[in-house]
């Protein structure tokens, strides 16, 4: 049994060490003087022999950033909405319907924003093509809110478990244990649902790819246009195998790769601290 | 709620096993056609011209040109109708995706709407071009709006981000927004070469990736420049006139509009087998109605 | 004072963001059907072929979606052919057999394989494919095998995970239960904690399944096609169309109206399609833990 099963996860892990050391492998003409050091680099314009994908980096930052600091504050309401302020149905209904969410794929998310959004943001702000960091931002934002929704459900039902009588025995009302109980007492694993979806809206392709208009410039303003490395991958991988624009695919994959895996180990590590303090 | 978990066991089993199974039901099942197609008028008209490809089996994968997508599809369409031994894919991607699949050989044909780079030549020798049609690459505006006719030096000025104003060409005031293609497109080579002569195209510059893309781009956006194959126009966008030359495939034709292409199909040396019996179809006599149904001039019998 | 106003807002602040997502997600479906109306028919899936030809004679279906369905399917079942045994297995074994610092790396790779960005692993199978045709498989293409094979690798850790929290969450008692017995770890295991986290695994496949079917990223480098030869993939080798790719690309190169509407109309086929293997995770999911809650 021990054999068997250990042969199957060997499999697993062997699979997963095998992507990593051919991606490794496919990227290694980028770790020359001349590779890598061409992609740190602000410009991208391949026709004039600049692959910076430094505007790149901005962008997925900037569009995760923002994307969270909608999700997140919505996130943490909902929650407080189904654990006390809300009546008890509609929040069972609202909990449903948040659950329900995580079965929507992106590419709808993105196919219906793209038809609705893009004009909705020419008409209501001055200038700009609609496809904009602002627009993408929003759709991230509905996109990742079930994941930390649901995060913070799980980290929550433990806690109101044991402070709920407690609460009510001091007299407060739900409002008033959700404010000042709930949310100081799981700083931790708010911070670790806020980094879980910070790294999910990281790593989106698709709607970063339809609607954030893959201008590879550093956005002034929350309506210029902006690139993701994702999207950069996608777009640069019909370029000529091997050459310096393919190549950068590469350069952004291992950016993203470094920032989802320091992401996912804080986040193993959170959940470690967390479930020993509050 | 009680839920027997051995019954959800059964549903699911159920629904993955007659859905996979079904699907690889249509391989083990293959109707296949030992007579002719009847020989009704219509069909018979088609089923006469295919005939070449009667007896014939095997896959071909097409990817590339968004352009040349209209003729692709409703050609491989028609033929495997004909012959359901015959299985045909087709991809968009563009000109650039085109050369790489071709010439990685990971596609039987490869389409692009320019001619090869010199590096893709150089890193893959031995690609050959088969032209099959005649297609102009225009700018076009939304239909609302007042510009409807630039200068050469108008546009190249605009897609160049020198003028960002529409009133600065004669139209309303309010910010241009320039639309343009990804870097290996072959519409966009063509309009950046022939018609912005080889200039700048802005930095701000919103890049979609196809010809549709565009189109649905600048259709929804009343301050909208982009630029298409001329032969997906339609009424949800405006042409816009070059020079006083109108964008039609005729002017393109006849040499008075300057921003053309030829449409290429590419394979890896001299093509075989099917690969071969479909472009001769395409550049043939009976390639000629699916090109023009779809907007372009064949380079049939010129 | 500012306790009041602080308790305000967060009342005023949860009830409107709840109504919100609600009405997010209502208007989303709502905008949905809505806008595929016009083409909600038998026509959208077959075309002018007859349903029961195309489903299990293998008939073509040059005019619909039935093609894109059929792929998406075969996809689902291929990818999860590989991943849900391979991650029932790893998942059973990181619980119960591995212990320490072995323990730790697995899960620290099952953790970074997990938020791995999708399109990378399209990247991977991309890439692997033109060195496989530069070295030992000169015939290698892109479909539906390299596609199967990076969509196993995307869902792997959602089912090693699901394995893995389902087992670590059965009571402390039914370990002490097989020995009691003078079972074996093995037969315990086997015996008693499998089928006891029956539930959670399950609920783990169908989650795979979910996300095999909704992504998009990974098979649009590695076989997606926009037309595929009127019926799923036949082989291994052949490219295929897939619902979420067929999305995409009506999305970015549609030329009529009524095609759009078709995209609206895959789009809520997708979505149902997805929706219902979340609910029936999420339905397993809470079973399992009602189950053992006591």
């Amino acid at each position: 049994m021990y054999v068997v099963l250990g042969t199957a996860a060997a499999i697993a892990v062997a699979a997963v060490l095998g992507m990593f050391a051919f991606l490794a492998y496919f990227a290694l003409p980028l770790f020359t003087a001349d590779g890598f050091a061409r992609m740190i680099d602000w410009t991208w314009r391949p026709a004039d022999g600049s692959f910076g994908i430094l505007p790149m980096v901005v962008g997925s930052l900037g569009l995760s950033a923002l994307a969270m600091a909608v999700a997140f504050p919505v996130a943490v309401a909902v929650c407080a909405f189904a654990f006390g302020i809300g009546p008890r149905q509609p929040a069972r209904i609202v909990m449903t319907i948040v659950n329900l969410m995580t079965g929507i794929p992106t590419i709808v998310y993105a196919f219906a924003a793209a038809i609705i959004l893009p004009p909705l943001l020419r008409a209501g702000f001055e200038g700009g093509t609609g496809f904009s960091l602002l627009g993408a931002a929003l759709v991230l934002a509905v996109l990742v809110l079930p994941t930390i929704v649901l995060v913070i459900d799980s980290n929550w039902q433990g806690l109101m478990a044991a402070t709920r009588h407690t609460t009510a025995a001091l007299g407060m009302n739900p409002t008033q244990h959700v404010l000042g109980v709930m949310i100081p007492a799981s700083r931790a694993g708010l911070l670790a649902a806020f980094v879980l979806g910070f790294g999910r809206a990281l790593g989106d392709t698709m709607v970063a790819l339809m609607l954030s208009g893959n201008v590879p410039l550093v956005p002034e303003s929350p309506i210029d246009s902006v690139r993701a490395l994702t999207a950069h991958i996608s777009l640069v991988m019909s370029l000529e195998v091997g050459g310096p624009g393919y190549q950068s695919a590469f350069a952004a994959g291992f950016i993203l790769l470094l920032t989802t895996s320091a992401i996912s180990i804080a986040v193993r590590n959170m959940g470690r601290r967390g479930s020993s303090g509050a | 709620m009680r839920w027997n978990h051995r019954s959800v066991y059964a549903f699911m089993g159920a629904f993955i096993l007659a859905f996979g199974l079904s699907g690889l039901a249509g391989c083990a099942t293959e109707t296949t056609e030992e007579a002719p197609v009847s020989q009704e008028e219509s069909v018979a008209d088609i089923t006469s011209s295919l005939d070449a490809f009667a007896g014939l089996e095997g896959d071909l994968d097409i990817a590339g040109g968004t352009a040349h997508i209209p003729v692709m599809e409703a050609l491989a369409a028609d033929i495997m109708s004909a012959n359901d031994a015959i299985a045909i894919t087709v991809a968009g991607g563009g000109s650039g995706v085109g050369v790489q699949q071709i010439g990685e050989g990971l596609v039987e044909i490869g389409n692009s709407g320019r001619e090869l780079k010199d590096d893709e030549i150089a890193k893959y020798p031995g690609l050959e071009l088969h032209a099959w049609a005649i297609d102009g690459v225009t700018a076009i505006v939304h239909p609302d709006n007042p510009v409807q006719e630039l200068t050469a030096d108008q546009v190249k000025a605009i897609f160049a981000g020198e003028i960002t104003d529409w009133s600065e060409v004669g139209g309303n005031s309010g910010a241009i927004n320039v639309y343009a293609r990804e870097e290996g497109s072959g519409t966009g080579e063509t309009f950046i070469e022939k018609g912005l002569g080889n200039g700048d195209v802005s930095e701000r510059a919103v890049i979609v990736t196809s010809n549709g893309a565009m189109k649905t781009s600048v259709a929804a956006d009343a301050a909208a420049i982009g630029f298409m194959s001329i032969g997906g126009v339609d009424d949800s966008v405006a042409a816009v006139s070059y020079d006083n030359v109108e964008p039609t495939n005729e002017n393109a034709l006849n040499g008075s509009y300057v921003v053309t292409r030829k449409l290429y199909s590419v394979t890896q040396g001299t093509p075989e087998g099917l690969t071969a019996v479909f472009l001769e179809y395409l550049m043939g006599e009976n390639g000629v109605t699916y090109i023009e149904d779809a907007g372009y001039i064949p380079t049939y019998a010129r | 004072m500012v306790r009041r106003v602080a308790e305000i807002l967060l009342v005023i602040t949860s009830w409107v963001s709840s109504l919100g997502v609600v009405a997010v997600v209502v208007a989303l479906v709502a905008f949905l059907v809505y806008r595929s109306a016009s083409v909600l028919d038998l026509q959208l899936f077959f075309g002018d072929v007859a349903w029961p030809d195309a489903v299990f004679g293998g008939a073509r279906v040059l005019h619909g979606i039935w093609p894109a369905i059929a792929g998406t399917l075969i996809l689902i079942a291929a990818s999860s052919a590989v991943a849900i045994p391979l991650g029932i297995a790893a998942g059973v074994f990181i619980s119960e057999y591995a212990s320490g610092r072995f323990r730790a790396t697995i899960t620290f790779l099952v953790d970074v394989l997990a938020g791995t960005p999708s399109i990378i692993m399209g990247l991977f199978g991309f890439s692997m494919i033109l060195l496989l045709r530069q070295t030992i498989a000169p015939d290698a293409g892109t479909g539906l095998l390299v596609a199967a094979v990076c969509l196993a690798l995307l869902v792997l850790p959602y089912m090693i995970r699901a394995t893995q929290n389902a087992l670590e969450g059965l009571p402390a008692e039914m370990r002490l239960l097989g020995a009691s017995m003078g079972m074996s770890h093995s037969q315990s295991v086997l015996r008693i904690l499998i089928p006891a986290a029956s539930r959670g695994i399950l609920s783990g496949a169908v989650l795979s399944l979910g996300r095999a079917a909704e992504d998009t990223a990974v098979i649009m480098l590695t076989g997606a096609v926009a037309t595929a030869g009127g019926r799923g993939p036949q082989s291994l080798t052949d490219k295929f169309e897939a619902l979420p790719f067929k999305i995409f690309v009506i999305a970015a190169e549609h030329n009529t109206a009524e095609e759009l509407s078709v995209g609206f109309a895959s789009a809520l086929v997708l979505l149902v399609l997805t929706a219902s293997l979340f609910s029936l995770t999420f339905i397993l999911q809470r079973s399992l833990e009602r189950l053992w809650k006591a």
